[in-house]
């Protein structure tokens, strides 16, 4: 089992956590046009390499972010957030 | 005995057939570029070289043939999906795989003994309904069958009559069946090369020279080869290598794992799997059980197999055959799916002109891989998309004309 | 056969007589023997049939190395039979055996070999008729497939798991493991060392070695409170940040280790010539396990192949054992120095030749003999001693790499900087003994200076280079039987011939061959594997290698992987009551409820009286397992406002408002009612099912938005009945309360709070069923005392419980959506009709950019209600909705109305059929197709009324 370390919680194992995908920057509803809008919606970063996204505990129902590589899935980091990174 | 058996008997020394040439000289130039040397890819090459007089292909595997996806699915093929797109394609998929072992002169062990999936409640139960009702319209041999069919069918099948998890029904398709899947690549493979086609192994895509809204040409570790079209079917790679090229794929990458016992003499003829449980098995013909069920959860490139998803299988295992707790598991593996927001693939025209998609396989590509083959190459030989794939065309996203399977697809591949 | 004198015998109590089976036939053994060495000590040699040839086999490495020794038992297939303890009682059976295993029926199979090479079955098998297969040829080799048999009927066991932490874990209890563990422990870790034999000591159990050495390492580790020994114990693999599943008996512990010492050993490897899987043939090891461990005599006269110092070490143990030495074979061209010495034995050693070849008795059941060169030598023991491997599959685990000294001709294995386990002994290529030992002691330096500990001595490098190993020629007889998988029958030409067809890879010669895909995953062939494609490929071996090692590292029960596991179950407040009232209950999701009070056989009566009590009386429904959240902070109003589609910051206090969820996409995922109980709450409802989703969407999106709110999930801590139908108010106006029910003071949509016959309730005027009705919450622990209020004051006015099945009915009779199945994952607003749940005011709420767009690009199907007023036939749920012949929507919900007296539906139509008063047609699970007339969403009281009175 995998351990997360959860910025409020400490390390905890993995399935206490549920993944919420990477951070996306939502563009501006009422500016973007709809292919940019769909982009939006279905296009997730799924790049090979470190990716920065949210995860929350579950049983604190914390949300936070980790820096994790998604190839060799090291954590890089975790933080909450509103922290500086 | 069968009579091809006495050509290896009464020969001296072993008569080689040949069926994967050593890897060639990269040429300077190919007709079509196929990324991708797994079963898609060659069945695709196969498909142009036999039907549509294109030998000029060359066949692109980072790896060795056929090692990601194919080698590492759980060999169902089925058809009984939820939308009517869906059904009509994956109903040709099964048509070619009834004929494929004589089509490709290779015994691919297409083995249709039918797929049972289980219902423990009633929304899933409703949910088999709607897929019971579009298979039989489009002429699949799909149907919703009680408790009672159920256990005659398979009579080993904890029923936890009055359980939490009680069987309430099945889906039963009597089309569904597995097949032998590295024969399927290997069969594919031995034709295409046959009539010209080259298998490069150990040849990796590192990038695409791209103008004038085309690919020119595709530079790999073995050197650069121009090119007339470029199909993608690189499996769990799909999103990499299509942003070389510049179009990004809704594709996101995850783990799927499964697992197999050691060989027992087979008691189990159909597949079976629960959709409440997340876990499906079948009896393969060398009689080990495999078992698998749904994707990590969460995104990742790696291979590697985790204990907490064993765990998982083996509890699913175990509650639907409680006597397989005293049977032992041997191996267990992991593939890199690449999942598309509706579970459906992507399939056709890309923003390049001759760069076409066989993309977004995620969990449920082996069994397409015979008429997605056979699909694409007729896109790409006539260089447009066939009524069949148009459903399947990277656009839907925009126009949100997604497809959808939602239900069709989770634990059942 | 006798055994030998103590003290030979290490493992057994000869005392205690154990009585078993095999075959049918009575044998004894001794407590502490295995299943194997019972046998072999009353001269039972062959175990099994082998998985394609059916030959013969028996004992041949005594380390469940490979399938040879694989036993049925009545209720467990595939079981090792030199690894498990012999038990009183026990009914062994070989396996894999057509007729008996003495005279198998198709060992005639064997005889057949030339005609069925490597993967024969593609190439055949696929006529004569297109189904052939399928018909024929699957149906065959499936009979003859698999190895054990599985008893569907065994007996439920009992398996359980636990958790271990620790410092250090070591695994394995050789001179090396033993080491490092004790070195560790010294040192104060916290040491857990795991072994997967009965006792400590590992090779020092069996080698021919000092046992003064093992005495002393076991009375340090005795002294070592802060060592934990668990031996019997087999850990299985190495999962990211050391987790590693330990397994004992039925036990599965999963382990978090802060650093891991793997001392794995090694795996003696078989030698490859003619017949080389005769029973009688056997590992070095194997035989020093038999004598030393269980007392048993291997065979009356032996030829050795010593290609190693062990191989001497075994001909020590054979003589001392009293077994007669017919020759020493060394293939090494200037023979051991200790050849000399043997000589002056008297024992023949055959310098520079090597074993070519063995015959059997008749039926290949025993070994009879050997050819070494032109030599035959009478023997009916064959010991070879040519080498091992580094037991890799752990190591492999963790990031291991595999490669090949070539110079020396060893596997070796490279863990890469910086890994999560250290190697220690045999397994990282250090031998013999002390140099195995102080390796131990170096890796467990290396992991306590990780730990964290310091001031550690440094610990001398007394690590001796390895000796060359002998490469045994891997030449592939001509006449073939020259086994290199045993498990599989794979001979030296089938994996030659798999590389000739193509397949030069080593995982395409695997999949191609099935070489390594046994129950022993390569443990026996992996070396000779890689050096045979290595050779035939023009690669060096450690190019080659081996395919990936994955886990488990040996074969595991799934019984121990599931331990015990129930499903999640959730029961309301009230369940007592539903018992006691006869209600049938049935799980929905994770929770019990009643779908009808009353025996199974009168259901339709049934549900159509609760239904009729609610419309014409009263009823009341158990609603405690909606979901329920409170929202609190200063923004809850314009928290709800951005995350459902109506307005809900200027909802005034005391006001109940409907709330649609979406997800970004713009698809319906949720419903309910917000109840606004002051500025800063609302108590809000959502599905069953998806509150917990919902809930953890909340939180999410407000991880983003930052807003000055908290969700909290309160269904359990509230439970919900509500009272619905004319008679409703009467029936609370006839309990002590001080809410004002009458209808003017506490109109329709909206809340109150206040106590009810003594309860503190939140009462909300909404209702599924359009009627009047009232919802009643309260805090769980008044559950039971406010039902049988209400229960008491009902009765003079008919009140009945009603369950499930009449609350849908009732519900679709007002057309009334469930979220789930009258939705699916695309659904809008637009298509179920419910442009009036949207906001057009708000500038923002999640899924507002989508749902527009997608209302721009058309709509496509509408949900509408579907009259089957005097049709002849009735359509089922999911029954399709056709357009010129085409699938364009499905029924979501039918049923037959008894109010309305004809089956009513919810379906999804295309737009153009979407106007009440259109025709569409429905296709019948018969294939009948059926015209439905498309009516308003709500078929009864559709001015809605009933509700509002």
């Amino acid at each position: 089992m995998k351990l997360l370390d959860c910025p409020m919680n400490g390390p905890r194992n993995i399935d206490e956590f549920q993944s919420f995908g990477p951070l996306r920057q939502a563009p501006d509803a009422d500016a973007a046009a709809d292919a940019e809008w769909a982009r939006h919606l279905f296009r997730a970063d799924n790049r090979k390499g470190v990716v920065v996204e949210w995860w929350r505990h579950v049983p604190s129902n914390f949300f936070f972010l980790a820096q994790r590589d998604v190839v060799t899935n090291e954590i890089i980091r975790t933080y909450a957030p509103g922290s500086r990174p | 005995m069968p009579l091809r058996l006495l050509k290896y008997g009464l020969s001296r020394d072993y008569p080689v057939t040949g069926d994967i040439p050593a890897t060639p000289e990269l040429k300077p130039s190919y007709d079509v570029v196929i990324v991708g040397g797994g079963g898609h890819g060659l069945a695709c090459a196969h498909y142009l070289s036999k039907y549509h007089g294109i030998a000029s292909i060359a066949v692109l595997e980072k790896g060795y043939l056929a090692g990601g996806n194919t080698a590492r699915n759980t060999t169902t093929i089925r058809s009984n999906y939820i939308t009517q797109e869906g059904v009509a394609f994956y109903k040709e998929g099964v048509s070619l795989f009834e004929t494929l072992s004589q089509e490709l002169d290779f015994n691919v062990m297409f083995s249709q003994r039918g797929q049972l999936t289980l219902a423990h409640t009633e929304a899933t139960l409703r949910a088999f309904h709607l897929r019971a009702e579009m298979g039989k319209h489009m002429g699949t041999r799909t149907e919703v069958i009680d408790a009672k069919e159920v256990e005659k069918l398979v009579p080993e099948l904890n029923m936890d009559r009055g359980g939490a998890l009680e069987i309430l029904g099945g889906l039963w398709h009597a089309d569904g069946g597995t097949a032998r899947h590295d024969a399927v690549a290997w069969g594919f493979a031995a034709q295409a090369s046959r009539r010209g086609a080259e298998i490069h192994q150990r040849t990796e895509v590192q990038g695409f020279e791209v103008g004038n809204g085309q690919v020119r040409a595709v530079v790999t570790n073995r050197g650069r080869v121009a090119c007339g079209s470029v199909l993608i079917a690189a499996g769990g790679m799909n999103y990499d290598v299509a942003m070389m090229a510049g179009v990004e794929l809704p594709i996101r990458c995850y783990p799927l794992q499964a697992m197999v016992t050691q060989p027992l003499k087979p008691w189990l003829h159909t597949l079976v799997s629960s959709v409440s449980l997340h876990t499906y098995l079948v009896q393969s013909s060398r009689g080990e059980i495999v078992i698998g069920g749904g994707s990590d959860p969460y995104q990742l490139y790696s291979t590697r197999s985790t204990l907490d998803m064993k765990e998982h299988l083996a509890e699913g295992a175990v509650h639907l055959f409680p006597f397989l707790q005293g049977v032992r598991l041997l191996r267990q593996w992991a593939g890199i799916t690449d999942m598309t927001p509706d579970y459906s693939p992507i399939m056709g025209a890309s923003p390049l002109a001759n760069l076409w998609l066989d993309c977004g396989w995620g969990t449920w590509g082996f069994k397409a891989t015979a008429v997605a083959g056979k699909r694409l190459a007729e896109t790409i030989a006539k260089g447009r998309v066939p009524d069949l794939l148009k459903p399947f065309a990277l656009e839907r996203f925009e126009k949100f004309r997604l497809l959808n399977e939602m239900g069709a697809t989770a634990a059942s591949h | 056969m006798t055994r030998l004198g103590t003290p030979y015998g290490s493992r057994l109590d000869r005392t205690r007589p154990v009585r078993f089976t095999f075959e049918g036939k009575a044998y004894h053994g001794f407590a502490g023997d295995c299943i194997a060495s019972a046998l072999a000590a009353s001269d039972q040699w062959i175990l099994s049939r082998s998985f394609k040839y059916h030959r013969p086999r028996g004992i041949m490495t005594m380390a469940g190395s490979e399938a040879n020794t694989l036993v049925q038992l009545p209720s467990e297939p595939n079981v090792p039979a030199d690894l498990t303890p012999l038990q009183d009682g026990m009914m062994v059976t070989a396996q894999n055996v057509n007729g008996s295993l003495e005279n198998d029926r198709d060992a005639v199979i064997d005889r057949f070999g030339r005609f069925l090479p490597v993967g024969f079955y593609y190439r055949t098998f696929m006529g004569p008729r297109q189904d052939s297969w399928l018909r024929f040829w699957e149906p065959m080799i499936r009979r003859k497939a698999g190895l054990g048999i599985v008893d569907v009927k065994a007996q439920h066991l009992s398996f359980d798991k636990a958790h271990l932490h620790c410092d250090l874990l070591v695994v394995g209890a050789g001179p090396a493991g033993l080491s490092a563990a004790i070195s560790a422990a010294q040192a104060g870790a916290g040491v857990l060392l795991c072994d997967d034999n009965p006792e400590i000591g590992g090779s020092l159990t069996y080698r021919r070695c000092d046992p003064g050495i093992l005495l002393s390492l076991a009375a340090e580790a005795a002294k070592l409170p802060n060592l934990r020994i668990m031996t019997g114990t087999v850990c299985n693999g190495w999962y990211e940040d050391n987790w590693l599943p330990l397994i004992r008996g039925n036990q599965l512990y999963r382990t978090r280790a802060r650093e891991v010492i793997l001392a794995t050993g090694a795996i003696e490897q078989p030698a490859v010539f003619r017949n080389n899987d005769l029973p009688g043939i056997m590992t070095g090891g194997a035989v020093q396990r038999l004598i030393r461990h269980y007392a048993v005599q291997p065979g009356r006269r032996a030829v050795v192949l010593a290609a190693n110092d062990d191989g001497y070490d075994a001909v020590l143990d054979l003589v001392e054992a009293g077994v007669e030495l017919a020759a020493i074979v060394d293939p090494r061209p200037n023979a051991s120095a200790r050849g000399g010495e043997f000589r002056a034995r008297g024992i023949e050693v055959l310098a520079g030749a090597r074993i070519e070849e063995a015959s059997g008795t008749r039926a290949n059941k025993h070994v009879a003999r050997v050819r070494a060169g032109s030599r035959w030598i009478d023997c009916d023991l064959v010991v070879a001693s040519v080498g091992s491997v580094p037991a890799w599959q752990l190591s492999c685990h963790a990031g291991a790499k595999v490669g090949y000294d070539e110079a020396r001709a060893r596997m070796t294995l490279g863990m890469p900087e910086g890994a999560a386990v250290r190697l220690a002994g045999v397994v990282a290529g250090k031998s013999p003994l002390q140099s195995a030992m102080a390796d131990g002691r170096r890796a467990a330096r290396e992991a306590l200076e990780r730990l964290g500990h310091g001031d550690l001595p440094d610990v001398p490098n007394e690590c001796k280079p390895e000796p060359a190993a002998w490469e045994q020629p891997l030449v592939g007889d001509a006449k073939g039987r020259d086994f290199v998988d045993f498990d599989e029958d794979l001979q030296v030409k089938d994996l030659r011939n798999a590389v000739k067809e193509g397949y030069r890879e080593l995982e395409l010669v695997k999949r191609f061959s099935t070489v390594g895909m046994g129950p022993s995953q390569g443990r026996h062939s992996a070396l000779a594997t890689a050096r045979i494609v290595a050779e035939a490929t023009g690669r060096g071996v450690g190019e080659v290698g081996v395919t990936t090692a994955r886990p488990p590292a040996g074969p595991e029960k799934l019984g121990v992987l599931a331990g015990h596991h129930e499903p999640l179950e959730r029961r309301t407040g009230l369940h007592a009551r539903h018992l006691a009232l006869g209600a049938r209950m049935k799980p929905i999701g994770a929770w019990w409820r009643p779908y009808f009070y009353g025996p199974e056989d009168r259901s339709d009566r049934l549900v159509r009286e609760e239904i009729a009590a609610v419309r014409n009386g009263v009823g009341m429904l158990d609603v405690s397992t909606l979901g329920k959240l409170e929202i609190r902070g200063p923004d809850a109003g314009s928290f709800l406002d951005r995350m459902y589609t109506m307005a809900h910051a200027n909802q005034p206090v005391g006001r109940v408002r409907y709330c649609l969820m979406l997800n970004e996409m713009g698809t319906v995922i949720d419903d309910g009612v917000a109840y606004r109980l002051a500025d800063d709450l609302f108590y809000v409802t959502a599905t069953t099912g998806a509150v917990a989703r919902v809930q953890a969407d909340m939180l999410f999106w407000n991880a983003q938005w930052r807003l000055k709110v908290d969700v909290l999930n309160v269904t359990a801590a509230f439970s919900g009945i509500n009272v619905t139908g004319p008679k409703a108010r009467e029936v609370l106006q006839a309990l002590d309360c001080d809410i004002d029910f009458s209808r003017d003071a506490f109109p329709y949509l909206h809340g109150r709070e206040g106590m009810l016959a003594g309860v503190p309730v939140r009462v909300m005027r909404i209702g599924f069923t359009g009627e009047v009705s009232y919802e009643l919450h309260c805090p769980s622990s008044y559950a039971l005392a406010l039902w049988d209020a209400l229960f008491k004051a009902g009765k003079p006015h008919g009140l009945r419980p009603y369950g499930l099945e009449a609350s849908r009915m009732l519900r679709l009779e007002k057309g009334h959506i469930l979220i789930g199945q009258d939705t699916d994952a695309l659904t809008t607003p637009d298509e179920l009709g419910f442009g009036w749940a949207v906001s057009k005011r708000k500038p923002f709420f999640v899924g507002k950019r989508s749902i527009e767009m997608r209302t721009r690009l058309g709509e496509t199907r509408r949900l509408v209600g579907l009259s089957f007023e005097g049709a002849n036939n009735i359509p089922g749920e999911s029954c399709l909705v056709l357009r010129g012949g085409n699938p364009v929507g499905q029924i979501t919900s039918i049923g037959f109305s008894p109010t309305l007296g004809h089956p009513i539906a919810l379906a999804y139509v295309h737009i153009d059929d979407a106007a009440p008063g259109s025709k569409v047609t429905v296709k019948c699970r018969s294939g009948e197709l059926v015209q439905a007339p498309v009516v308003g969403h709500a078929f009864f009281d559709p001015q809605n009324v009933r509700q509002e009175m």
